[in-house]
């Protein structure tokens, strides 16, 4: 009972985070010079009665917080309205973006926790200057190279050079160069973790029962050291979604990133505002799950 | 008989610190022998060479030899050791709560164990294991203990019966229940228990208990020691029992190892040694514990006048930690009442209230209902105390690592309170210093920080910077049990000097009873939240009224003379037979 209503509260903390997040886009968008007609206007050649007229067929001219109040009606019963540049409703043109996004995103979070997790585990359970610098090396990687660059390295060297691109196909050195971009950003934090987490008094009690060095490593020292795992995995989630944004631009994946992107250059509201709400609820859905995770795993705090 | 653990000149160092040197001891097969020493001087060390369980940086000397029946043990060597802990050798901590695993059940933590017992080879096989092949060189050393826990391979149903045979062994009532819980669902003696159950799974030839009691309540001590006793005759392992108190390894030892600064300095049957201590070190140890079994006999403090504090009906709740849950009473209704210059101790276990008690008298914290007068005000509804009433209570507390800023030198530390209470003036340094030599400190102490002092040391600045202010009431919560037991001594023997000297009135908390008692004039015994019974120190120990005080008395160890000069005799010795 206590369990199910701290998680709905987290839920609801969570929503609300949400809202914010949506009502700060809609005014930000609001705030950057020029709005969708003076960019329509300036592709076409708009007259100024046209770009009026335009406007108010819109909904532009009225208050914006009318305009927010209306769109959230309209958002609520489903319908995120239609986009102002491609004249196609954005609920069908998110459906086809968001698989794309949502294999990338998931495919490269998993593999760059577990490739870290891996790393730093056995780190833990046999020590040696090979893996302390294999870590060093991941974790030196993604602070030095942006994921742009080795995208485009990786470009070079998998469809140039080695001609492979078309083989592979699609996701997977998209997966590769994010995921290594994640596992760098958290090994090392994870490592140091792992290293405290077996100077811990149950620890010792578990090799005073002589177990193997992989089985207290995996039983005991790294349940220890699960709040930092998630909190950890939390802040790569939190960097996915601009990480996938480059990649998608680069390696021409019809992604959210890109429709994003667009919209924004282009002023298209409806899009900006449906794709921020979707990422935003993801992000919320996420760590919702994240927390029950924690509570799953600590029986102290059921 | 060959002796089962043979220890030869071993030495220890950590960072180029030798922290043990030249130990030689051997124990037999089922026989216990203790350590005995205090903090620092390298007992426990000494109990995690022979497991190899070492921290990190620590080394044997190269000329220590330690033999495992007949074998030559090499604790640095993670490899060759881990065959060996958990079969053949097995050990418990001191922490049980920390000790156990939070994320596992108890069955699931004693199914580990029981699951690598086997055959040593066999055993990595059904492990998490893929750095199969680097194991390959432990596995042939393996060979030479392979006879340890070669018999028996359990399936699960047979480790699910185990388990519960365990649990049963270590006395633990409903086993099935215990099996399924969390640690944290535990209290503090089940987790020992548990602890040992694991400890005993593959029936180790020698068990390792280091400091098994020193985290429990005194009743629970009394509890797992008499069950490690028995145990021990039922199952014939030999014993290796840390300790830092006398009397448990009187009760417990047929052997005893004294050890200070890391060296042996008594080695021999525990009645002879306890009876009859032949070096310094022992004696000062000895006398300790006979010191504390005759408290000096003060005349009756005359409490006709205005008690200094005054406590009636107290009650204090602690928030709910849940929305919806419910407030927990740490304080039900509690009464009583300090004379001038009396002390007062309160005695109980952990989570019996008697630290709340502490921090309501003194204003640091707000009752739920009752009343409090301190010095004639009431101060139950007041937000903070003022200056003047501040200046007449001070309190010290458990923990003088906390206590002191590291950051501030003694000096300033003993400033502060100066200030603060408006009493600075142009002699501050003099008072500051007159106040060091009263507690046995002086003026070449001044400019030290807290890390360059002993806990003992410590402690006494926290009283010199107590009584700076001259108060009235000090009140002492729990102030020796961070100390070993021969500075214990020290500082409430000095307290005692102080107070005779100002003539204060204390109130004295702590769970030990002994010390409790050697400072009190009067005892009150707090169980849950109340008070269930207050009166004169000596009638309180030697004939409790209160069915839950005379556990607490019975739990209480004896004075080791007698009990070694009986043999080894009854572990319950009424107290009332050694005073006077």
């Amino acid at each position: 009972m206590t369990r199910i209503l701290a998680i709905l509260a987290s839920l609801l903390r969570g929503l609300l985070q949400a809202a914010f997040i949506v009502m700060l886009t809609f005014f930000l968008c609001r705030v950057m010079p020029g709005d969708v007609v003076d960019v329509l206007g300036l592709e076409g050649g708009l007259s100024a009665e046209q770009q009026a007229e335009m406007r108010h067929s819109l909904g532009l001219d009225q208050p914006l917080p009318l305009q927010l109040v209306n769109w959230v009606g309209h958002a609520l019963a489903g319908d995120f309205g239609r986009s102002i540049r491609f004249d196609r409703p954005v609920g069908e043109m998110l459906g086809t973006a968001l698989p794309v996004t949502a294999k990338l995103a998931a495919l490269s979070f998993c593999f760059g926790v577990a490739l870290a997790l891996l790393l730093a585990v056995a780190a833990t359970a046999r020590p040696s200057r090979w893996l302390d610098a294999a870590i060093d090396v991941v974790n030196t990687w993604s602070i030095a190279v942006p994921t742009f660059c080795a995208g485009v390295a990786a470009i070079l060297v998998f469809s140039i050079w080695l001609g492979w691109l078309p083989v592979i196909g699609g996701l997977l050195v998209p997966v590769l160069v994010i995921g290594l971009d994640n596992a760098g950003q958290i090994v090392k934090s994870l490592r140091e973790e792992l290293r405290e987490a077996v100077m811990l008094p149950h620890v010792r009690t578990a090799r005073a029962k002589g177990l193997s060095p992989w089985r207290i490593a995996f039983a005991h020292v790294l349940p220890a050291a699960m709040p930092v795992v998630l909190a950890l995995s939390g802040l790569v989630l939190g960097g996915l979604v601009a990480g996938s944004l480059t990649m998608e631009v680069l390696f021409g994946l019809p992604g959210l990133g890109s429709l994003t992107l667009n919209a924004i250059h282009g002023r298209d509201y409806p899009i900006i505002l449906a794709a921020v709400t979707l990422i935003a609820l993801a992000l919320v859905a996420i760590n919702t799950v994240v927390d029950m995770l924690h509570r799953l795993i600590d029986p102290r705090l059921s | 008989m060959r002796p089962i653990l043979d220890i030869a000149d071993l030495g220890i160092a950590i960072a180029g610190r030798r922290v043990v040197r030249d130990l030689s001891f051997s124990i037999a097969p089922g026989e216990t022998m203790a350590l005995i020493g205090e903090s620092g001087s390298g007992k426990s060390m000494t109990a995690a060479a022979i497991m190899g369980l070492l921290p990190p940086g620590a080394r044997i000397a190269e000329r220590s030899r330690l033999r495992f029946d007949g074998l030559p043990l090499r604790p640095e060597d993670d490899a060759a050791m881990r065959p060996l802990r958990g079969r053949a050798m097995s050990m418990v901590f001191q922490d049980p709560m920390s000790c156990l695993n939070p994320f596992m059940t108890v069955a699931g933590q004693i199914d580990e164990a029981l699951q690598r017992l086997g055959t040593g080879n066999r055993a990595f096989s059904s492990e998490v294991d893929t750095g199969s092949r680097e194991e390959n060189p432990s596995k042939q050393r393996d060979g030479e203990f392979s006879r340890f826990g070669e018999t028996r391979k359990y399936s699960s149903g047979q480790r699910r019966a185990r388990i519960l045979e365990l649990l049963a062994l270590v006395e633990l009532p409903d086993p099935a229940a215990i099996a399924r819980r969390y640690p944290h669902e535990l209290s503090g003696g089940q987790q020992q228990r548990v602890m040992l159950a694991m400890a005993l799974a593959a029936e180790p030839r020698l068990l390792i208990a280091d400091e098994p009691t020193s985290a429990l309540d005194a009743t629970v001590q009394a509890e797992i020691l008499r069950l490690l006793k028995n145990l021990q005759r039922r199952l014939g392992n030999a014993l290796l029992f840390i300790t830092h108190d006398l009397a448990a390894a009187a009760e417990l030892a047929h052997r005893i190892v004294v050890m200070q600064a890391g060296r042996a300095v008594e080695y021999g049957p525990a009645a002879i040694v306890l009876a009859d201590p032949r070096e310094d070190y022992t004696r000062k140890l000895v006398s300790t514990r006979r010191m504390l079994a005759a408290p000096p006999q003060t005349p009756p403090v005359a409490r006709a006048s205005e008690p200094v504090l005054r406590i009636e009906e107290l009650v204090h709740d602690y928030p709910a930690r849940r929305i919806l849950g419910r407030p927990f009473r740490s304080l039900h209704g509690v009464s009583l009442a300090i004379a001038p210059g009396e002390t007062l101790g309160i005695v109980g276990e952990s989570g019996s209230g008697k630290s709340t008690l502490a921090r309501l008298a003194i204003g640091l914290a707000r009752p739920g209902g009752g009343e409090i007068t301190l010095f004639g005000t009431s101060i139950a509804r007041m937000a903070r105390l003022d200056r003047a009433l501040r200046r007449r209570c001070q309190i010290i507390f458990q923990n003088p690592y906390g206590a002191l800023n590291p950051r501030l030198s003694v000096e300033a530390a003993m400033r502060e309170p100066l200030e603060l209470l408006g009493l600075s003036n142009r002699d501050d340094r003099r008072r500051i210093e007159a106040a060091l030599v009263d507690v046995g400190l002086g003026g070449d102490h001044l400019a030290r920080y807290p890390h360059q002092l002993s806990g003992g040391q410590r402690q006494r600045v926290c009283i010199a910077r107590a009584l700076l202010s001259e108060p009235e009431l000090l009140i002492c919560d729990e102030i020796v049990s961070a100390l070993d037991a021969t500075v214990q001594m020290q500082v409430i023997a000095m307290l005692k000097a102080l107070q005779a000297k100002r003539g204060f009135a204390m109130m004295f908390v702590g769970h030990d009873i002994e010390i409790v008692r050697w400072v009190s004039d009067r005892i009150a015994v707090m169980h849950r939240g109340r008070i269930v019974e207050q009166g004169p120190a000596t009638a309180i120990v030697t004939a409790p009224q209160d069915p839950y005080t005379q556990t607490l008395m019975a739990a209480m160890p004896g004075s080791i003379g007698s009990a070694t000069a009986a043999g080894r005799g009854e572990w319950r010795t009424p107290f009332k037979e050694h005073v006077g």
